[in-house]
């Protein structure tokens, strides 16, 4: 049985707009085009859903019926930005995690589940890392399955937690009562044409037969997928990764650092995290590049081409330690990046030329044997989640300061 | 500086030592061919701060001197004039006047105390070789040196002076030429330089096809001195790697081949490859040798090819460039290919001292 978990954060835009200003708190805060001209809300606070405002709606109708709202451009950027540290919390607890915009994101933590109490235990610490780190708040459901754990997600809003309980019976008692537009793909149209023959809620569909609904809905295959729906069934994996030009990975401390060797260990947490990325979507490397961001917002960034691509977490480490040798850091360092670009997927150029000269540096069985352990790194991680593992040479203890799962 | 110049003489001239100035260059002087005066002899120099050339061509000296002009002007003017002889005049401000009966041209120039003055050279190692022989010798193998600048090591081609040969080497990490020939040299004098390859190139473009060539080498930089021309180059610096590993000592099966038979074959069968797929693939069946590309969505190609064969049936896929590059460099009748696998090294070798090492693709 899996064990699925469907995190959608609160109002994400406006969230993160009365956060990065604390005056919007308590206020409406609408995202979108001004009022008095053309075009649509983004994102509305939960202080102005309260209005009757919600996204995709006129800007100016909302403009009436919120007078006192407080219109914001959209910060495309920024929000991408907290998005991507989102990502980086959600891989603390597993790399399995697929998102599917900017503020939602599905994990598949059945690998991960017995360093937990139960489901809810591990929901609760995914909200409060969330928290801690980026201060806005989020609505998680719990489920065995994708549909239900959005589903859940749903019910339980701002700051909600919901499990949905397990069991073929509990399950379809837990769905029967819900409207049937709460049905992820239910829209206007098929939920007007259930109503026509008197279908309301799930329950309504759990009582007729499949082929009755078939018939309802005019089709075979539409009618199988709601049936099973309605009944909580839902095979779809959580597909972590879509293909990717380049991955990166970046982390902005705390309290700018001077200190070169927490700038390295970064580094070198940062180059794993990338390379597995890399290994998991099957691709390498032909290019890696840093990062850095000093205390007066100053951003440099150096990349290097490699000869051979590569998906190995000690090439990328050694380059990425080769470039921030180059980039002499005279300040304090306010972030670090650490990415890779032109993936292709095979580390052989023009069609698998072969190679006459091994790399006399890394004789090929040096290259096998990083090659076996970084896939065993790997394996262990994707069990027992990102710090499972490290490296001799980490000082830096994270899980020390509770931010991260044991 | 004045003097009077046959057309045909100061072109042969100019041609020799504009090759190496670099028409994107920061410094206006490296754009600008030296021309000095003295006696019966104009010398022309360019250099690029990497690769310098000197040539002497013969002239009516009325006034010694120096200036500097702009390569590819003076080149253009000098080639576009009309009538057999032209005059070079030039003041104290570096202005030169070029005459014949019918034209006249004033082109400014720099000064000559700006332009970059030749390496000098002191010491070092000397070869004496024949210029048609070493010329050769680059023929055959520069082609196989690396553009990848990240490899600068084997931007160039290898001259190995050691047990009195000198083997030429040039390999971008691919496939791999060699050439040898037995020189003359003291015991003392065994060194290996890394001669970039535009260099090479200078040297393939002005050497002669007889006549003695003087190679003189330090660790930093090498001369070629040959009739009137002197180019000395700096060497790439570092460690050519240890190429004869690479040379695989023994093939399962050795085939001759008839080389323009191949090369031909080669070349239309290489019309369905594209960037994409790269790749030509070699099958040695009984008496026949198949090459075949296939390449989705575009189509095919099958050339055979006669030879005289009995061994195991080998495919091999390569790059047909790669391939084609040693046949079209090679001027005996007949090549011999030596095979073993789909994943071994080819080798290709000739009735002459040249060796050709190929990695195959891999044969989806």
């Amino acid at each position: 049985m899996r064990v699925i978990i469907h995190v959608d954060m609160d109002a994400f835009y406006a969230s993160i707009e009365q956060r990065d200003n604390p005056t919007l708190k308590g206020k409406p805060v609408i995202i979108g085009s001004p009022p008095d001209r053309r075009g649509v809300v983004s994102a509305a606070s939960y202080e102005a859903r309260v209005f009757g405002v919600h996204s995709a709606m006129p800007s100016r109708t909302a403009g009436k019926l919120c007078p006192t709202g407080i219109f914001l451009p959209v910060r495309m950027q920024r929000y991408m930005e907290i998005s991507e540290q989102l990502h980086l919390i959600f891989e603390q607890f597993t790399p399995v995690f697929e998102p599917i915009s900017l503020d939602e994101a599905f994990l598949d933590v059945t690998g991960i589940m017995h360093k937990w109490k139960d489901e809810r235990v591990l929901a609760c610490a995914l909200k409060t890392a969330i928290f801690d780190e980026l201060r806005l708040t989020s609505s998680v459901g719990v489920a065995a399955n994708k549909f239900l754990a959005k589903l859940a997600s749903d019910l339980d809003k701002p700051d909600g937690l919901c499990e949905v309980p397990k069991g073929d019976e509990e399950i379809r008692r837990f769905l029967a009562p819900l409207p049937v537009r709460t049905i992820w793909g239910v829209g206007k149209v098929t939920g007007k044409r259930l109503l026509n023959h008197r279908i309301s809620t799930i329950g309504d569909i759990q009582s007729r037969s499949l082929p009755e609904l078939q018939r309802t809905l005019g089709s075979r295959t539409s009618g199988i997928h709601l049936w099973n729906l309605a009944f909580g069934i839902d095979d779809r994996p959580v597909a972590p990764d879509c293909e990717e030009k380049s991955i990166s990975r970046e982390h902005t401390f705390p309290e700018d650092c001077g200190s070169m060797e927490i700038i390295r260990q970064l580094l070198l947490e940062l180059s794993e995290q990338v390379g597995r990325r890399l290994r998991k979507s099957g691709r390498y490397a032909g290019c890696v590049s840093i990062k850095l961001r000093y205390s007066d917002f100053r951003t440099h960034t150096r990349q290097e081409s490699m000869r051979i691509p590569t998906d190995c977490d000690r090439d990328l480490l050694l380059h990425a330690l080769g470039l921030l040798e180059e980039q002499k850091i005279k300040q304090p360092v306010r972030l670090i990046g650490f990415g890779v670009n032109r993936l292709v997927d095979s580390p052989f150029h023009e069609n698998d030329q072969q190679e006459l000269f091994e790399d006399t540096s890394r004789p090929a069985a040096q290259r096998e044997r990083n090659e076996r352990l970084d896939r065993a790194v790997d394996a262990l991680r994707e069990q027992y989640g990102r710090h499972a593992i490290r490296r001799g040479n980490w000082t830096l203890s994270k899980s020390k300061d509770g931010k991260h799962p044991p | 500086m004045k003097l009077k110049i046959k057309k045909d003489d100061i072109i042969d001239g100019l041609q020799k030592v504009q090759a190496v100035v670099s028409s994107r260059t920061t410094l206006p002087i490296l754009s600008n061919v030296l021309f000095k005066a003295e006696k019966n002899m104009l010398w022309l120099s360019a250099t690029d701060l990497e690769v310098s050339v000197r040539t002497g061509v013969e002239a009516q000296v009325d006034k010694p001197g120096a200036t500097t002009l702009h390569s590819r002007r003076v080149f253009s003017i000098c080639r576009e004039i009309s009538g057999p002889e032209l005059e070079l005049d030039t003041n104290d401000k570096d202005v030169t006047t070029i005459k014949t009966g019918s034209s006249f041209f004033k082109v400014v120039g720099i000064s000559e105390d700006d332009f970059p003055p030749l390496p000098k050279f002191e010491g070092g190692k000397n070869y004496s070789i024949d210029q048609g022989v070493f010329k050769q010798m680059l023929e055959k193998t520069c082609y196989a040196a690396s553009n990848d600048e990240t490899r600068y090591i084997l931007n160039g081609a290898l001259l190995s002076f050691k047990d009195d040969k000198l083997t030429v080497v040039a390999t971008d990490g691919r496939r791999l030429a060699l050439v040898e020939q037995d020189v003359e040299f003291s015991k003392d004098s065994e060194a290996e330089l890394i001669l970039p390859s535009k260099t090479i190139n200078e040297l393939i473009r002005t050497l002669g096809d007889d006549g003695n060539l003087l190679i003189k080498s330090t660790d930093k930089q090498a001369a070629f001195e040959f009739g009137n021309m002197l180019v000395v180059s700096k060497l790439i610096e570092g460690t050519y790697p240890n190429f004869k590993q690479v040379i695989p000592a023994k093939s399962d099966e050795r085939i001759a081949i008839e080389r323009e038979s191949l090369l031909y074959a080669v070349r239309r069968a290489a019309l369905m490859t594209t960037d994409q797929s790269r790749s030509v693939k070699l099958t040695f069946g009984k008496n026949r040798l198949e090459i075949i590309t296939e390449t989705p969505d575009v189509g095919e190609a099958r050339e055979t090819v006669p030879i005289k064969y009995n061994g195991k049936e080998i495919s091999v896929a390569f790059n047909p460039e790669f391939l084609m590059d040693p046949l079209r460099a090679l001027e005996s009748d007949e090549i011999f290919m030596e095979i073993t696998d789909e994943l071994s090294p080819g080798v290709i070798k000739a009735n002459v001292p040249f060796l050709y090492v190929l990695m195959p693709m891999r044969l989806s």
